[in-house]
């Protein structure tokens, strides 16, 4: 078959299954959505590794979907090795988790069963659209197609308030950062003229041959440049719930457990990650732009980890370790080290995914309860569970020899060993302390839930184990989760480096190389985190070390509160302001006079309708006469 | 205008012309009967086309005799319609007095 082909069926299949499914799917038996939901999405799999073989790379333009003037928008699909690689982290984990929720919403009524794999197949066609798009529209397109998804997914269960909250605020978070994206388009426009990838990054690329890996474009171009990246940013940290534009993701996880799995771990938020790595021809330029990336990657791995301490819901602790682990990916991206990344982005979804349906299992055993303080010795319960569970704590933690040791070390080596920049050593420092604090808080939840005795007051005292369909998804992502490092294990200096060889091509490769110092660094890293993990087990409530710390980070350090203050409560102000002083006495005022002069002058008008026919013709007699005087008098004078 | 060999003037077919026409409003007015009213109407009607024809003639001029044969066929059509509505209503109830039809009262 041919590439284009290919190409473009990779993203029909997703959006054909979902026209099925709200079209006429919710109204056919269960079986149908059963099949069409998860097998779309396989479908799309199959597609990608035909593309994956072909060796396809080329930009396939399809049609021309607005041209007027300069301004020229193709409906392209770019194929190279980064958007293959985001394909199969898409399609494959996103294929496993569909099928998962085969099993974890089966609670659901019909209807409602089918509108959940509807919005599942949405999400994944947007997705794919995202990171397929060789253009800025089609990538906003995509990317503000994510959010109405997570939208809908957050608020699937609609009939509870904090649901519906909780999307809302996820939307409005988004939409701050798609128009980020869209004023940095604005921006690259008016700079370059064109919104393809492909002559955007030509342009900055004939810069550099000229003048070499110097600032290539004039001091004013730069400065656009500049805001471009920091628009592009805005979008970026909006979508990966990185701070400061990141409250909506805890808040996220009142959705269904397999859309906290797909959408708010393992691709939606990592949606930042790809864009910067896409635009890195624009990054490597605008030095200041790339610097913030990697601060802000670094500051909220050490934030979110902190938070994650103290929660006490199991969703949250992943949420706020999934902001944590994006961080790692946006330092990664933010000192170049793009491949190291994506590395981290494909380990970070195999485990977190795994996490979070294992989590699911859990919760679905213990009747939707999501307090870890109700769990307690689910071991002896549930013990393939709490396995593969261990298997996810341990990569998250990044414990040889599990797929988040080599990804999460690779990050870390990688800033710790590059050379003459001293900011980078502060946040691997950050990055360093961020590891052990997910070795303490992945070990409090590990054992919260699964070790000890059951707690008093545990939600169920026999938790049935879950069925197969919930079980076989997990175990595949335990086992990848397990040898899945041995593609890439430049973490300890030796043996294969596919993900970075399969991405230079895209990406471009790490200008410098670690040493021994750090692979010496990295087991260090690795036994200390090992060490809290267990120590978790033994310590005291850290409230008794530092009740005022405890506080602060329990209210998340008070981010909510910050922008209540600054933005709701103003707001709310001026719309009370409004509606006390415009809209009630001016705009109601006049609309209801308008409405009472009417009806007053149509009382007394109606009086002259006295339904006697001579009436009427005595008026219009009586005006043919008037009108008859004046012609005759005009015409005489 | 000759009658009986002699010339008569035009004044005189627009004075009869404005008499019949004060005859039929004020038996529009008056009356109470709908066929009387009706008929009252078509006086009008006819009024007016007398005065056309007397102009026409006195102007030379045909399209004053047209217009008169244009009112004749919209009288015409006027007494259809007219005659159709008053078949129908005494269908449902005898009415003597057309103000008996006031129930379109505002």
């Amino acid at each position: 078959m041919n590439a284009p082909l290919l190409a473009l069926l990779v993203l029909v299949f997703p959006a054909a299954g979902a026209a099925l499914l709200a079209g006429r799917g919710w109204r056919l038996p269960r079986i149908f959505t059963v099949i069409v939901g998860p097998g779309v999405v396989w479908l799309s799999f199959l597609a990608t590794i035909a593309l994956f073989f072909d060796k396809t790379n080329a930009d396939f333009t399809y049609w021309t979907w607005i041209k007027s003037g300069s301004f020229d928008v193709p409906f392209g699909l770019l194929i190279d090795n980064l958007s293959i690689f985001m394909c199969f982290v898409i399609t494959g984990v996103g294929g496993l988790i569909v099928t998962y929720s085969v099993g974890y919403m089966e609670h659901e009524d019909d209807p409602s069963y089918a509108r959940f794999f509807c919005y599942m197949d949405v999400f994944v066609f947007s997705m794919l659209l995202l990171v397929l798009a060789d253009n800025f529209i089609f990538l906003i397109v995509g990317w503000a197609m994510v959010g109405l998804s997570s939208y809908l997914l957050i608020g699937f269960w609609y009939q509870r308030h904090s649901a519906v909250v909780a999307a809302r605020k996820a939307f409005v978070m988004n939409v701050v950062g798609d128009v980020g994206m869209i004023l940095g388009t604005f921006v690259l426009f008016v700079s370059f003229h064109s919104v393809t990838y492909d002559r955007v990054f030509r342009s900055l690329q004939s810069c550099r041959a000229d003048l070499g890996l110097l600032c290539p474009v004039p001091a004013a171009d730069t400065g656009s440049l500049e805001v471009a990246a920091f628009l592009l940013l805005v979008g970026a940290i909006a979508k990966s719930a990185q701070i400061p534009l990141h409250t909506w993701l805890p808040d996220a996880m009142e959705g269904p457990t397999p859309v906290s799995a797909l959408i708010h771990a393992a691709t939606m938020v990592t949606a930042g990650v790809y864009l910067v790595g896409r635009m890195h021809p624009i990054y490597d330029i605008a030095v200041y732009a790339h610097a913030a990336v990697a601060i802000i990657g670094a500051v909220t791995a050490l934030f979110a980890a902190t938070i994650a301490i103290v929660q006490t819901d199991i969703k949250r602790v992943l949420a706020y370790s999934t902001m944590s682990q994006i961080g790692y990916m946006f330092l990664a991206v933010g000192i170049g080290a793009y491949a190291a990344g994506f590395f981290h982005l494909l380990a970070h979804a195999f485990f977190k995914a795994l996490l979070f349906m294992a989590a699911g299992n859990v919760i679905h055993a213990m009747h939707d309860e999501q307090d870890m303080r109700k769990y307690g010795g689910l071991w002896k319960d549930m013990r393939p569970t709490a396995i593969t569970f261990l298997v996810g704590s341990l990569s998250l933690v990044g414990v040889i020899p599990f797929v988040g040791f080599f990804s999460k070390e690779q990050v870390l080596g990688l800033a710790f060993s590059k050379p003459d920049d001293n900011m980078v050593h502060v946040l691997w420092a950050v990055g360093f302390a961020t590891a052990l604090i997910t070795g303490f808080y992945t070990g409090r939840m590990w054992w919260l839930t699964f070790w000890g005795k059951p707690a008093p007051n545990r939600a169920v005292e026999h938790p049935h184990a879950p069925r197969l369909v919930m079980m076989i998804p997990v175990a595949i992502l335990a086992i990848l989760s397990t040898v899945g490092g041995v593609v890439q294990t430049r973490a300890i200096g030796v043996g294969p480096a596919a993900v970075d060889g399969f991405l230079n091509s895209a990406v471009g490769r790490v200008p410098w190389e670690g040493g021994g110092a750090e692979i010496a660094v990295t087991f260090v890293t690795m036994l200390l985190a090992a060490g809290l993990f267990v120590w978790a087990l033994y310590s005291r409530p850290w409230s008794a070390y530092a009740p005022w710390a405890q506080r602060l980070v329990e209210h998340k350090y008070y981010f909510d509160e910050a922008y209540d203050w600054a933005f709701v409560r103003p707001l709310d102000r001026v719309a009370a302001f409004g509606l006390r002083g415009i809209e009630q006495p001016v705009i109601d005022a006049a609309v209801i006079d308008t409405g009472l002069v009417a009806r007053a002058g149509a009382a007394s008008l109606s009086l002259t309708q006295s339904g006697y026919f001579r009436n009427y013709v005595l008026v219009f007699v009586g005006g043919a006469l008037v009108a008859a005087v004046i012609v005759l008098v005009r015409a005489n004078s | 205008m000759n009658i009986g060999g002699e010339q008569v003037d035009a004044s005189w077919f627009l004075l009869l012309s404005a008499v019949l026409f004060a005859l039929g409003a004020v038996g529009v007015l008056v009356r109470r009967n709908p066929l009387v009213i009706l008929i009252s109407i078509e006086l009008m009607l006819n009024a007016a086309n007398l005065a056309l024809v007397a102009f026409s003639r006195q102007l030379l001029n045909l399209e004053g005799q047209l217009f008169a044969l244009m009112s004749m066929t919209v009288a015409a059509a006027e007494a259809v319609v007219g005659l159709a509505i008053l078949v129908d209503i005494f269908r449902v109830r005898d009415v003597e007095d057309i103000d008996d039809l006031s129930e379109l009262r505002g």
